[in-house]
């Protein structure tokens, strides 16, 4: 079985070919092309192939991260997007929740009013409703729908979304709809509110499928492109496509709701670290794990909890402002990256990002016109981040450039010296990502001593001991090749469906047969779309859950329900009473519960990668050591200059042990064990980094 | 209730301050423990809506949490809407001042429940719950939430009421109650005020998360204090106020010293025989002078005291002058983290005569305080607009709250409230925003999926108004139409202002349109309305609000032609209107007739 995964990031596009009857994997990187990213991920694709051996036709899984979606609405650079919705509710998706963004401004911008993914003059109205218990109260107006349509093909609108109130109930008129739009205007990208969420929440739900609409061309165009070059190539394998739900989406579900792809990258990278943290912790059952992707502008967190990725509230995500319903990962991104710069504001605070140098003119360090200090800058000053490590000693780095960035925009300002004020950016940025890890753990009633932190990204290395010191996180692995654990945790994924149903009921009320029926339908279909996608019954896992919560709240928290099907009601209501108590800290077992949503999520499991062994070490690692240099660290509020060893991770083998102060360089990343630390490597080559003196 | 010998001030032994903060501290610690306040906060309002019933909290984020310290001085807060957040410090110092009164003390395991607006409270439905904290014996800080109550026990259902005769109409009188005493409920108070409420099990549920949220901002204080040390942790919050402080004064310096005014109307009674219950007159002189900022409010009209729209001082006047000086001169959207702390506060100070209707006297009604409150904000932002134009924005349209109700099929009270937005006036460089809420407000609807599958009505349109914005080079934001149709027989309370006195336009911009309120059969838009006193509405009948359009900034016909086009084609501005009022002429085909448009400018 070989496996290719392809991750197209902002700079770079990483490349991941693993053959599992071999046991061999190769990584290759090649720019990306942002003009048409697919031309850049063909050529990794050839050039892997090309460069490992194996003939394209050979491959039997094609696997792919993409940010095309996400790209397409950060830069608002979707299609002319048209929508048919309810008569009397025109402008939904204009008002939203009449809440502005931000609280103490008069000059802000509304993101779906100042950039709105449909405008107005694309919103048509026509006669239907149907009422909150799913029947019909006014029938839909098929000849105002065929107008409409007419009108809007004739504005050149060629993606056309059809919102109408309570379809997730009822969407009889959402689907005629539709079949009479695509009469009208055969050529336009036509989707239904009930199909891409069918949820209640109208602003939510008529925005997200505004989104799918508005991203769905490009999207779609992107994948046939992709598609054909792969043929081109010799290419005979499917191709699957990472959704934010972090399972894998075929073909064809990508082309019916390509919205799905918007956290496609992210979620990938969430994946990897969490295969890495199982690889290092074998024989446990459930592991519980912090990821930190650290990257040039941002670091994204992710959380997996016993065993399982924590996905996120359909409430709470958003892209770019707008609110986006979508089973997705959980993840949490913060504005803080290698390239986030450091200043003193006006009020002489310190400050470090969101802002950001971006990969031009980059770093202070970089010497290609940046003056501003950054992260990068701060271990560079410090002497943490080595020239020859950096991008495998192509680019050069300018450590005089780095502290004079730092005198002049920082130090000077502040009255400290510049390893002083180096120290406070890392201190800075290591607390904003411990505060977005807080914001995922503590808050939610997760204790961070109970999970492995997994570093990774190019930059998460340099402070995962730093941040795992402050959140007392008593372990923490940076796997191999850090800087492309995105593109294998590609290669680990299985196929997901998630299915939805919305019903009002209370638990006390609930007919169980009538609950059993609606997720027998969902199991169903559930089973047929996988055994299309060619997975053996085998091979297929299943999960019942319902969004419940206390009547009158406005909340929910999704709660298993059973193996594959419906447990008895009170079982449920009394995991939700505990559920509660876990998510908030207390509960009412004497209110009633409220089931709002059934769910069911299908997966299809893929033929996941093995990894090779590393070879045991034979002599002792400080052996290996290329030399030794004074690097500042600031341990219980001490600064001090430590001889601090340097090592090539390549050089490094199974079973090395390295105390603390080191600093570990490779490609396309640098590991940093500060003096209370010691790194331990792995079987696999992840390196495993604890503080001295902790238990466990 | 607990008596102690000692005073609050007695007990409390204030920590000491160095007298420069900001140079006690490193600023890496100061972002360290800032950055962590703002998460206990976060933490707090999470919990908060997801755990509390009404929906007017959990859907409309009509809530507030902060930590503050022993002195009452904000800390941090939470990130919902201003006006609850705004007055938590005036509670917490009204606490304490009853507390002194009472010769009353703070032990460990106590939870206030609290809603005088005599004693800083907004107005008697947003309670707040107070958590005071302690370190090694003393009282150290606060971690408080406030909310606003769909219930409250007044003489009508609902919290929308425009017809109280004094504070004892207007709500079960929560007076610096210990509901939960140094651990223990206390049942007798919480059966009393469930008792009092015409929906208990929703109101109790919401006061349950209220203090479940505000016990784990203590809970979180208490272990950043373990984590940083006390002192370190109190010195960082005082360099954070100074450093608001100091951002604030910078701006404020920087404006030429001088008094600024503004004045206007807002509907009061409109139906009303008294003429001073029918239009109440609202001045702002607004007085610059180096680094301070001192409101007058004395050219303001005088209580009225059979009327609750009364504003209350602390809860609801200051906050509201301190929201625009904040959202005007340290606007986020340049000052992106300038934490709203007591900082803020220290440059503005505001005054106005007791007996106005800015500083009633007790038992003055306030409960209808939020129109006149709204409108006091924007006349603050019109007298800094004379000073700093480029900061503010023409008129705000103001808002309209309805508490509908009636009757289960089981006899029990149903109580569904609805905030109705209005909009923003135009800016010096782009339009205003549509169909929002306004200043010191900043809720959120609630969906009209969740509304008609839980009560007794339906929503039966939301659009935007056509037509009638406040014309200007930049237009003013558009209201809403949001219209309902009851399913039962039930009763309707409306308060609401800017039914007759339209927002006003800025540099040359066209004043906005003012809202209406239209009751099916009964009132039309020929008659001005903004409130509704528990009115019977029948089955099947409908009711329309419609929100005011804010006003224009500029000439109208020097408005970019295609912008007026961009607003015709998407049916906002009509073909005739883009002629009359911009000078813009469309082709057939909706280009820009150019030599028609520069005709009619010209002779414009």
């Amino acid at each position: 079985m070989r496996i290719i995964g392809i991750d197209i990031g902002g700079t770079f596009t990483d490349v991941y070919l693993v053959d599992n009857d071999d046991g061999t994997q190769h990584v290759h990187k090649v720019s990306t092309t942002p003009e048409d990213p697919a031309a850049g991920a063909l050529r990794g694709v050839e050039e892997a192939c090309e460069r490992f051996g194996t003939a394209p036709s050979d491959l039997d899984y094609v696997l792919h991260g993409t940010t095309i979606a996400t790209n397409a609405v950060l830069e608002h650079d979707g299609v002319e997007t048209g929508m048919i919705t309810t008569a009397n509710y025109r402008d939904i998706t204009h008002i939203g929740r009449h809440q502005r963004p931000q609280n103490y401004s008069v000059q802000q911008d509304i993101p779906w009013q100042a950039a709105p993914l449909v405008e107005r003059r694309h919103r048509k109205t026509v006669p239907e409703r149907v009422s909150p218990d799913g029947t019909v109260e006014t029938p839909l107006d098929e000849t105002a729908v065929r107008e409409a349509a007419r009108d809007l093909r004739a504005a050149g609108v060629e993606s056309v979304a059809v919102c109408f109130l309570f379809s997730y109930l009822n969407d009889d008129h959402e689907r005629r709809a539709k079949e009479l739009v695509a009469e009208e205007h055969p050529e336009a990208f036509v989707t239904t509110s009930s199909e891409v969420y069918p949820q209640f929440r109208e602003f939510e739900r008529f925005t997200t499928t505004a989104m799918n609409g508005f991203v769905g061309p490009p999207v779609v165009e992107y994948i046939e492109r992709f598609k054909r070059g792969l043929r081109d190539l010799g290419v005979t394998a499917e191709l699957h496509v990472m959704q934010s739900n972090g399972g894998i989406g075929t073909e064809e579900s990508i082309r019916r709701t390509p919205v799905n792809l918007l956290f496609s990258g992210p979620a990938a990278g969430i994946l990897g670290g969490k295969w890495r943290s199982e690889e290092a912790t074998p024989g446990a059952d459930g592991t519980n794990t912090i990821t930190l992707d650290m990257g040039g502008t941002s670091a994204d967190i992710g959380i997996v909890a016993d065993g399982e990725i924590v996905e996120a509230n359909v409430r709470e995500t958003d892209i770019g402002g707008y609110p986006v319903m979508i089973p997705m990962i959980d993840i949490e991104t913060i504005g803080a990256g290698g390239g986030s710069i450091a200043y003193v504001d006006s009020g002489g605070a310190f400050r470090v990002g969101p802002r950001s140098s971006g990969a031009v003119p980059g770093p202070a360090s970089y010497g290609r016109g940046g003056e501003e200090p950054t992260v990068t800058d701060a271990h560079v000053a410090l002497g943490r981040i080595r020239e020859e490590f950096f991008l495998g000693g192509e680019m050069g780095l300018e450590r005089d450039r780095a502290g004079a960035a730092i005198d002049r925009e920082l130090a000077d300002e502040l009255g400290m010296d510049t390893v002083e004020a180096s120290l406070g950016v890392l201190d800075i940025v290591n607390n904003n990502m411990a505060n977005a890890i807080r914001s995922k753990t503590i808050q939610k009633g997760r204790d961070p001593t109970e999970f492995t932190l997994v570093a990774f990204g190019g930059a998460g290395p340099m402070h995962a001991a730093d941040v795992a010191r402050e959140l007392d996180i008593p372990r923490t692995i940076v796997p191999i090749s850090p800087g492309v654990l995105s593109a294998v945790g590609l290669s680990t994924t299985d196929i997901q469906y998630d299915f939805i149903t919305t019903e009002f009921t209370l638990v006390e009320d609930a007919d169980p047969e009538a609950l059993r029926r609606a997720y027998d339908d969902m199991l169903d279909t559930a089973r047929s779309r996988l055994r299309a996608d060619g997975v053996p019954d085998g091979r297929i896992g299943l999960e019942t859950t319902a969004d419940c919560r206390y009547e009158g709240q406005g909340y929910e928290l999704s709660i298993g329900v059973g193996e594959g099907g419906l447990d008895d009601l009170e079982a449920v209501r009394e995991r939700f009473d505990r559920a509660h108590d876990a998510e908030f800290g207390h509960n009412f077992p004497e209110n009633p519960v409220e089931i709002v949503n059934l769910r069911v999520t299908a997966y299809g499991e893929l033929p996941s990668s093995e990894r090779v062994g590393l070879p045991d070490a034979n002599s002792p690692a400080a052996e290996h050591a290329l030399d030794e240099r004074d690097v500042h660290f600031r341990i219980d509020g001490d600064t001090e200059a430590y001889e601090t060893r340097f090592f090539d991770r390549t050089a490094l083998r199974a079973g090395h042990r390295i105390d603390g102060p080191a600093v570990v360089g490779e490609k396309d990343s640098t590991t940093v064990v500060p003096p209370d630390f010691e790194a331990t490597v792995l079987g696999y080559g992840d390196i495993e980094l604890r503080q001295r003196g902790k238990a466990r | 209730m607990s008596r102690a010998s000692r005073t609050v001030r007695e007990q409390t032994r204030w920590y000491e301050y160095p007298d420069d903060p900001g140079s006690e501290i490193d600023p890496i610690t100061r972002r360290v423990v800032g950055g962590s306040l703002v998460n206990i906060c976060d933490e707090m309002g999470h919990k908060l809506t997801r755990t509390s019933y009404s929906s007017i909290i959990r859907e409309s984020e009509d809530f507030g949490c902060a930590l503050l310290d022993e002195r009452a001085r904000q800390l941090c807060e939470t990130d919902s809407t201003p006006l609850q957040m705004g007055p938590i410090p005036a509670y917490v110092r009204g606490v304490i001042e009853i507390f002194e009164e009472r010769n009353e003390t703070f032990e460990e395991g106590d939870v206030i429940l609290h809603n005088d607006p005599y004693h800083g409270a907004s107005h008697a439905p947003d309670f707040a719950v107070v958590v005071p904290v302690f370190r090694a014996g003393e009282l150290t800080g606060f971690s408080v939430t406030t909310a606003h109550h769909l219930e409250v026990g007044a003489d009508k259902p609902g919290t929308c009421i425009i017809d109280t005769v004094d504070a004892y109409s207007e709500s079960v009188r929560l007076e610096a109650i210990k509901i939960i005493e140094a651990g223990e409920r206390n049942e007798t108070a919480w059966q009393l005020i469930a008792d009092n409420i015409r929906v208990p099990d929703m109101v109790m549920g919401d006061i349950k998360a209220q203090i479940s949220a505000a016990r784990v901002g203590a809970e979180r204080l208490t272990g950043l204090f373990d984590e940083h040390g006390h002192d370190t942790v109190k010195t960082a919050g005082a360099a954070m106020m100074d450093y608001s402080e100091r951002v604030l004064r910078n701006e404020i310096e920087a404006l030429p010293d001088g008094t600024y005014s503004a004045e206007g109307r807002i509907d009061g009674y409109l139906d009303a025989e008294s003429d001073a219950e029918k239009d109440v007159f609202l001045g702002v002189d607004l007085t610059v002078s180096g680094s301070d900022i001192e409101v007058d409010l004395s050219r303001c009209d005088d209580q009225l005291d059979n009327r609750p729209i009364n504003m209350p001082f602390a809860g609801t006047v200051v906050p509201a002058v301190l929201l625009v000086v904040r959202s005007t001169l340290l606007d986020t959207e340049t000052f992106e983290a300038v934490p709203q702390n007591n900082g803020i506060t220290r440059p503005v100070s505001v005054e106005a005569p007791k007996g106005s209707i800015a500083n009633p006297r007790f038992p003055a009604p306030t409960i209808a305080r939020f129109c006149p409150g709204n409108r006091l904000a924007d006349l603050t932002m019109k007298a800094l607009a004379e000073v700093v134009p480029e900061k503010t924005c023409a008129g705000i349209g103001n808002l309209k709250i309805a508490t509908n109700s009636g009757m289960t099929d089981d006899d029990e009270y149903w109580v569904y409230m609805d905030i109705i937005s209005g909009s923003y006036g135009a800016r010096p460089t782009k339009d205003g925003l549509d169909a929002v809420d306004t200043l010191y407000a900043n809720t959120r609807n609630n969906p009209i999926e969740d509304i008609e599958s839980h009560y007794p009505m339906r929503v039966t349109r939301y659009e935007l108004r056509e037509d009638e914005e406040g014309a200007g080079e930049f237009r003013g934001g558009y209201g809403p139409i949001r219209e309902f149709q009851y399913r039962s027989d039930g009763r309707v309370s409306i308060e609401g202002d800017g039914s007759k006195y339209p927002p006003w336009g800025f540099a040359g911009g066209e004043d906005g349109s003012p809202g209406a309120v239209v009751v099916e059969g009964e009132i039309d838009e020929s008659t001005p309305r903004s409130k509704m006193s528990n009115e019977a509405i029948d089955e099947g009948q409908h009711i329309r609000m419609v929100g005011p359009c804010g006003g224009g900034w500029g000439d109208p016909t020097d408005r970019d032609p295609q912008q007026v086009r961009e607003d015709v084609l998407d049916g906002l501005v009509s073909d005739a209107r883009a002629e009359a009022v911009y000078g813009v002429v469309l082709t057939d085909d909706r280009e820009i007739d150019g030599a028609a448009t520069a005709a009619l400018r010209e002779d414009g």
